[in-house]
């Protein structure tokens, strides 16, 4: 049998205490292992990458909702008027529904993720929110029955072109698949925007504008000229501040991993402590005969702080599994979400083993310690 | 020290509860290569003390003690010694219960570089020569008394030592068992060449031995 033979059946000796502290340190990993599943999801599902012909500014009314709200809250008129600003060089009016929702003001933008959105646009302005080509064919303005769907969506309703969606009761025909790089876009519907009006009684109502500025402009300087010209009605966020502000929501996630983590580690670390210091205890004898036959203090330390690593490291994978299990339960069941899945990376994985790593360690030292300066003859006697 | 003595000690001196206790009060003593010695002497007298300070399992304060060459008052790190040239056997058999009888042979050789395949088969030759082939892959609880002590036994001489140090080895066994286990100590001293030194409180059993030596207030008491 080799030493490390020995290493990793001596931890399961005491399988209940083994167990106990296993489960402790595997809630620890899950819980770090969830969160950066999600984060892990948040962070592909968010990493739109503006296309050319897109807009860079995206203007909501005051009080809507800050991520382009739903509903029809402005005026149709705006849209124009907008694109006489200094520096834009296109606006596009996009009134944006729940398909789920029957009610046609209102709502919220980011937060519900449950339903899909369906948005009104010009055809012509498609470049602006980024589809600039589409499986199949586009919609035709004021056509009361056809309809282009994101590429996710189309993916988890399982549509292709030619497929209907019913759409406050009316039947709609995809004629096509488009992949905008946004994913909120990815995860709706576009549509003719008087027809979306009519359907949803929002005759000559936008829910947000979406603007695309001059080659030579810059996108905050015109979006600043936006906000000020209508100081208590228009908001302007350009697509660099959307992605700081996800940035920044991600950066609390991951604060909070790295807090939990931390959490873990302490805690596991006294667990693993308690459980090797008991676990020596008991056997103060044993470690008196391996003295007496010849063992150095080295291997002995060697031997406790291996057990150690032994169990946090199964811990780390039972951790992993549950926090996987865990996390598509949580999605199965609690979210209707389509808009992203939860991605396990390799970083995640690292993180997990290196925290395991870290409280096998810790907890381990103290404990190999002890036992390698145990005095043999005391040992011995240890009843 | 001379060629056939493997045990040198001058007065030898080892205290307990910081100076309290003395456990050995100048022991002089020397031991020649193969000798079977039985030490004998009332409770509490030193006579496991003594023969730990010569296993290099404590320290002692004052006096000299070599053992198989090895100056034990000035080596750092006995642990070598221990390995190469002492074999315990305890009272009490001292197996690991969750490890086979073969893999509680092994552990001594841990510290050596044998290969895997080697540790085994040596395992398994001296269990053969205890009588426990057959029980190699067993776990120790299910075994005897006599026959975890053979066990024992085994083990105290997979690394080929040149001594044995028995620490009332019978201690725990009837009578009848521990007649069988003094038999093959005994047989295994003069096959293998071995110096054995023996704790016990049986006369009879210390007659087995070449020399008896008494103990009593940690001196070895000549007069007897
Ligand atoms: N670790 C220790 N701490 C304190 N006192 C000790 C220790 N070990 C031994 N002693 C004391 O030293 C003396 C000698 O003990 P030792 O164990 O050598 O006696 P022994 O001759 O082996 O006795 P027994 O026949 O009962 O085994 C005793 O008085 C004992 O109480
Ligand atoms: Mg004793």
């Amino acid at each position: 049998m080799s030493f490390f033979t020995l290493m990793i059946k001596n931890p399961f000796r005491n399988r209940t205490r083994a167990t106990l502290a296993i489960i402790g340190i595997a809630i620890g990993i899950a819980t770090i292992v969830a969160l950066g599943m999600v984060t892990g999801g948040l962070q592909s599902s968010t990493q739109s990458t503006l296309k050319a012909g897109s807009a860079e500014i995206t203007v909501t009314k005051i009080g809507s909702g800050n991520f382009g709200s739903s509903g029809g809250a402005m005026d149709e008129s705006l849209v124009t008027d907008l694109k006489n600003t200094n520096g834009v060089k296109d606006t596009a009016g996009i009134l944006r529904v729940n398909s789920n929702v029957s009610t046609s003001s209102g709502g919220s933008g980011f937060g519900s993720m449950s339903g899909f959105l369906v948005n009104g646009i010009d055809s012509s302005k498609l470049a602006l929110v980024g589809i600039d080509s589409v499986n199949g064919t586009i919609f035709t303005n004021g056509s009361s029955n056809e309809i282009i769907i994101g590429k996710t969506i189309a993916q988890n309703l399982n549509k292709t072109v030619g497929s209907t969606i019913d759409i406050y009761g009316t039947e709609f025909e995809v004629t096509g698949i488009f992949e905008s790089g946004n994913f909120i876009y990815d995860i709706g519907a576009f549509t003719s925007l008087s027809t979306l009006q009519n359907l949803t009684n929002n005759t000559g109502k936008v829910s947000y504008i979406q603007v695309k500025v001059n080659d030579n402009a810059n996108a905050s300087q015109v979006s600043k000229t936006i906000q000020d010209e209508r100081p208590n009605d228009l908001s302007a966020t350009t697509a660099v501040d959307q992605a700081n502000r996800i940035n920044q929501s991600l950066g609390m996630i991951d604060t909070a991993s790295w807090a939990i983590s931390l959490l873990a580690i302490v805690i596991g670390g006294v667990g693993v402590i308690n459980t090797m210091i008991m676990s020596v205890f008991e056997r103060t004898r044993e470690i008196g005969v391996l003295k007496a036959v010849g063992w150095k203090d080295r291997r002995i330390l060697g031997m406790i702080l291996g057990e150690s690593i032994i169990l946090t490291l199964v811990a780390a994978v039972v951790g992993i599994i549950l926090g996987i299990v865990a996390v598509e339960i949580i999605f199965k069941f609690f979210t209707t979400s389509q808009s992203f899945e939860a991605v396990l990376t390799m970083d995640t994985l690292l993180k997990a083993f290196a925290v395991a790593l870290l409280v096998g360690i810790v907890g381990g030292l103290y404990p190999a310690y002890r036992a390698s300066r145990l005095a043999p003859t005391e040992a011995l006697r240890y009843e | 020290m001379t060629e056939e003595n493997v045990i040198e000690i001058h007065n030898l001196q080892k205290t307990y509860d910081k100076g309290k206790i003395k456990a050995l009060n100048g022991i002089d003593l020397e031991i020649k290569k193969g000798e079977f010695i039985s030490i004998m002497g009332p409770s509490g007298s030193g006579k496991s003390t003594l023969l730990n300070m010569i296993g290099a399992l404590d320290r002692a304060e004052e006096g000299t003690i070599k053992v198989a060459g090895i100056d034990l008052m000035k080596t750092r790190d006995l642990s070598e010694f221990r390995s190469q040239e002492i074999g315990f056997v305890f009272q009490m058999h001292n197996l690991i219960p969750n490890l086979s009888v073969l893999e509680n042979v092994e552990i001594p050789m841990y510290e050596t570089r044998i290969k895997s395949e080697e540790m085994r088969r040596r395992a398994l030759e001296l269990l053969e020569a205890v009588g426990l082939k057959d029980k190699a892959d067993k776990n120790p609880t299910k075994l005897s008394g006599g026959e975890r002590q053979r066990v024992a036994i085994a083990r105290a001489l997979v690394n080929h030592p040149s001594i044995i140090l028995a620490d009332e080895p019978t201690g725990a066994l009837d009578s009848k068992t521990g007649d069988v286990i003094l038999n093959l100590l005994k047989s295994l001293h003069s096959k293998k060449q071995v110096t054995m030194v023996m704790v016990t409180h049986e006369p009879y059993v210390a007659k087995m031995a070449d020399r008896i030596l008494h103990v009593l207030d940690g001196k070895i008491n000549n007069s007897s």
